[in-house]
């Protein structure tokens, strides 16, 4: 089990390896570099002017030598400095900004959860029935909405029209930091966050829980007497989740994606906006951080998977 | 399903959907008492995200709410007045100015004095501390302050855009930046931090990517400000910008012009339109072969039904240009109006060979104009074009892509064989030089298409060195005469642009300036009702 572990963190290093020289590679091919991003066209500049800015970044440098520089700051902990804020550390920013990204996903998969088993359960227990059948349009609805088309409609419906919710931004500017007025500016994004991965659960629980309803021990519990309500809760559900938690799992990555759309509609300040802007600017320090960051977390989470499958079930090989 | 089941279901769908956000709270305490809001960095005279004025191309009606320059324009744009200068001088031989200052304070209580002054254009006029500026500033001499409320610069040649310089130059205090290593000040904490100014506002705090908060300064010289504080928020997109304005988060915000009409019906908003002074062209690439005969270049202006796309796509809110102006004093009479005319373009094609020269072959026009709004220009002009023959396709990059192209040395015209973009031709009417003048081939300058045409190189070199003001215009005519002649672009319009402001704001001062002014918007005037 040991050698398993080590063979797997060591594969994961040389993944995230591969992952900095990838980047570091697309970001060389990708054109226009820091100051080209500085300059607004209308409002033209000379040549000489924007070279000299650029020697003052360090741009000057040959390309291994960059990368090489970066790489071995980069194993000391030290991700460097963002080539256009203001003397903030990419460590630092990228710190700042993980809290954000963790709560919108959290308040996004939370609410999924939530909704998501419960409409699934009450999908399969009336089947065939108005409920089932409205429950059914939704997920088809949520699974197809794309999550910056549904982020602009929300906006649209519940700040501008109904303004229920704020447009945009974390905290109130010019306001004490309270819990409710964070509230009131998560719930929008988390839910338009939340509609896709709910409906997809929704879907995974129906499927699961008739499977489950249909088994022989469900219906020697209903035989024995037992109340519909108890069958379902305590000797369906625990069977019928099982596949459900699977699934979730495998879902976090794709809350990353979707909340990179969702901050940068609703001016969230996480980790998506932070690389939006970052590619936007080409601000290259922040661009290898906050990727190198998120490709360690999805590493990690894909390694603890792979191990608790190793736990749970015997069947896969450890070697 | 039956018919009666569909509906229930549907019904109970939308329902349910309505339902979602009613766990939200109420958000009715949205508006703030004396506090304005606003997107004063949305839009293209915006710059997110930067603080530090000497390395700014664009911003500056932010900046000007808590720094000032010696001079600046007035709210029209039409002539420059003083600001932290009261009263100015220009030598006759356009060499020697002399600045009398205002007597005033920094935000810390220090005072405001000639040194100051001295420091900044010394800051401003160095490479090593990232200033924008240096070049422009290349010609000062010197900078004196024989006393403490006088600044003498002497200029080593007559630069007729040297006021228009330093309206963006933001004076800055020396005793809080003369600490810092010049290599060190672009990006230093203290612009995001704690920088102090001359101007209405105090900088409090900027929270990363949300916004910066100002408060008002009780000691300004020109009263103290209505509003108690000033918030700029921050957007990453400007449809998000546009939501905040409707729900009443924020109480300004510039706006794209096919966004105005939603606006301008309705009485709890004003639509504020103004002159973009930006010069929309079409760009020929000098070398690239296509283009050396004039008469392809006059076909491209006769092909192009401008006025049938100033009418449909921009709401009529835009100028057809002529020549590289639409200012009335700029333009002379009797110039070539280009009217358009597709068989006039097709016989102008076949006299010069089109079809030997390239035929129906696609050529690539590179834009960075990203907007629903120029995606449907080039479309018409991609339509327009296709019917007297020739093959444009669009190609919308990001800025920097686009300028990492334009800006190479050479080999790559291929590249960009066209160009569809704009340059700024006022209100100081010398910016139009760096793009056209021969001698303004990058490196040196800004003629990213290469173009060696001694007419107008000549007609601009004169207007640069007149050094008497009542003959400018004059000189800026002949610049418009040659441009229209020789076609070094197929000028396409001066289009206006738009911001939208509540209602509840009173004294509220706001023109759509390139780069953003800077102007007199007299921001310790402007209020908000409750």
């Amino acid at each position: 089990m040991l050698r398993y572990c080590l063979h797997r963190l060591l594969v994961g290093l040389a993944m995230l390896l591969a992952l900095t020289v990838l980047i570091f590679t697309l970001l060389q091919l990708t054109p226009g570099d820091p100051i080209d991003a500085y300059i607004d066209p209308n409002v033209a500049m000379t040549k000489e002017a924007m070279d000299a800015l650029r020697a003052r970044l360090g741009l000057d440098q040959p390309l291994p030598v960059q990368y090489l520089a970066w790489l071995s700051q980069a194993a000391q902990g030290n991700l460097g400095h963002s080539l256009q804020r203001f003397n903030e550390t990419v460590s630092g920013l990228i710190l700042s900004r993980i809290g954000p990204t963790l709560l919108l996903m959290g308040a996004g998969l939370s609410i999924a959860i939530v909704i998501g088993i419960a409409s699934g359960i009450l999908s399969a227990v009336r089947r065939n029935t108005v409920p089932d059948y409205s429950l059914s349009v939704l997920a088809l609805l949520g699974i197809s909405s794309p999550a910056f088309l549904t982020a602009l409609l929300g906006l649209y419906v519940f700040s501008v029209r109904l303004k229920w919710t704020p447009s945009g931004g974390m905290l109130t500017p010019a306001t004490d930091f309270s819990v409710g007025d964070l509230l009131h500016h998560l719930i929008l994004p988390a839910t338009v966050l939340s509609i896709g991965h709910a409906a997809l659960i929704m879907r995974y629980m129906r499927a699961s829980m008739l499977e489950v309803l249909n088994q022989d021990y469900v219906r020697t519990a209903r035989a024995k007497g037992v109340k519909e309500f108890w069958v379902v809760t305590k000797h369906a559900l625990r069977n019928a989740l099982l596949p459900v938690v699977t699934l979730i799992g495998s879902t976090i990555g794709l809350a990353v994606g979707g909340a990179i759309f969702v901050e940068s509609v609703f001016n969230w300040p996480g980790m998506g906006l932070l690389l939006i802007s970052a590619v936007e600017t080409r601000d290259y320090p922040v661009i290898m951080g906050a990727t190198l960051v998120i490709g360690a977390c999805v590493i990690v989470v894909n390694i603890l998977t792979d191990l608790a499958y190793a736990v749970i079930d015997p069947r896969i090989k450890v070697a | 399903m039956n018919l009666k089941t569909t509906f229930s279901a549907l019904a109970l769908s939308a329902a349910l959907l309505g339902a979602l956000p009613l766990a939200s709270g109420n958000g009715n305490a949205l508006a703030q008492g004396g506090t304005i809001s606003g997107g004063f960095d949305v839009g293209p005279g915006g710059f997110q995200g930067n603080f530090n004025p000497l390395a700014a191309t664009s911003g500056f009606t932010w900046l000007v709410t808590y720094f000032e320059p010696l001079v600046i324009y007035d709210d029209k744009l039409a002539k420059i007045v003083g600001a932290l200068a009261d009263t100015y001088e220009v030598s006759a031989d356009q060499k020697t100015y002399t600045f009398k200052l205002a007597e005033t304070k920094w935000h810390d209580g220090q005072p405001f004095t000639a040194k100051d002054v001295r420091f900044t254009l010394e800051l401003a006029r160095n490479e090593k501390a990232g200033s924008v500026f240096a070049a422009r500033l290349g010609v000062v001499q010197s900078v004196e302050a024989p006393d403490d409320r006088t600044v003498v610069i002497t200029l080593s040649a007559p630069s007729p855009s040297m006021l228009d310089t330093l309206t963006k130059v933001m004076m800055l205090p020396e005793h809080a930046l003369a600490a810092i290593p010049a290599e060190q000040i672009a990006k230093h904490a203290w612009w995001s931090s704690s920088p102090i100014g001359t101007g209405p506002f105090k900088f409090t705090k900027y929270v990363a990517d949300q916004y910066v908060e100002l408060a008002a300064n009780p000691d300004y010289r020109g009263g103290k400000p209505a509003a108690d504080k000033l918030i700029n928020r921050y957007f990453a997109d400007p449809a998000a910008a546009i939501a905040a304005l409707r729900s009443g988060e924020i109480q300004f915000t510039y706006v794209d012009s096919n966004d105005v009409s939603t606006f301008s019906s309705d009485s709890n908003f004003k639509v504020i339109e103004g002159d973009s002074y930006v010069v929309n062209y079409v760009g020929f690439n000098q070398e690239v072969p296509l283009w050396q005969d004039l008469r392809i270049r006059q076909a491209f202006m006769y092909a192009i039904n401008r006025d049938a796309i100033i009418q449909s796509l921009y709401g009529g809110a835009a100028k057809p240009a002529n020549c590289v102006y639409v200012a009335d004093q700029l333009v002379p009479q009797g110039i070539e109006s280009y009217g358009y005319d597709p068989e006039k373009a097709k016989q102008l094609l076949a006299e010069a060979g089109w079809n030997k020269i390239n035929g129906d072959k696609p050529i690539t026009i590179l834009t960075y104009y990203t907007s629903p709004l120029a995606t449907n220009v080039l479309a018409a002009m991609q339509a327009m074009l296709a019917q007297v023959g020739i093959n444009i396709v669009p190609r919308a990059v990001d800025t920097p892509t686009y300028n990492s192209i334009v800006y190479q040395q050479s080999g790559n015209a291929g590249d960009y064989p066209l160009i569809y973009a704009g340059l700024q031709n006022g209100p100081d009417a010398s910016n139009i030089n760096i793009g056209l003048n021969e001698k303004q081939i990058p490196p040196a300058g800004a003629n990213i298409l290469r173009i060696r045409m001694a007419a107008v190189t000549d007609a601009l070199d004169a207007a640069l060195a007149e050094t008497d003001a009542a003959r400018s215009d004059a000189r800026y005519q002949d610049v418009c005469k040659a441009t229209n002649a020789e076609l070094p672009w197929a000028t396409m319009w001066v289009a206006n642009r738009y911001g939208v402001a509540s209602a509840k704001l009173k004294d509220f001062v706001w023109t759509p300036a390139p780069a953003g002014g800077p102007y007199q918007a007299h921001v310790e005037k402007w209020s908000i009702a409750e």
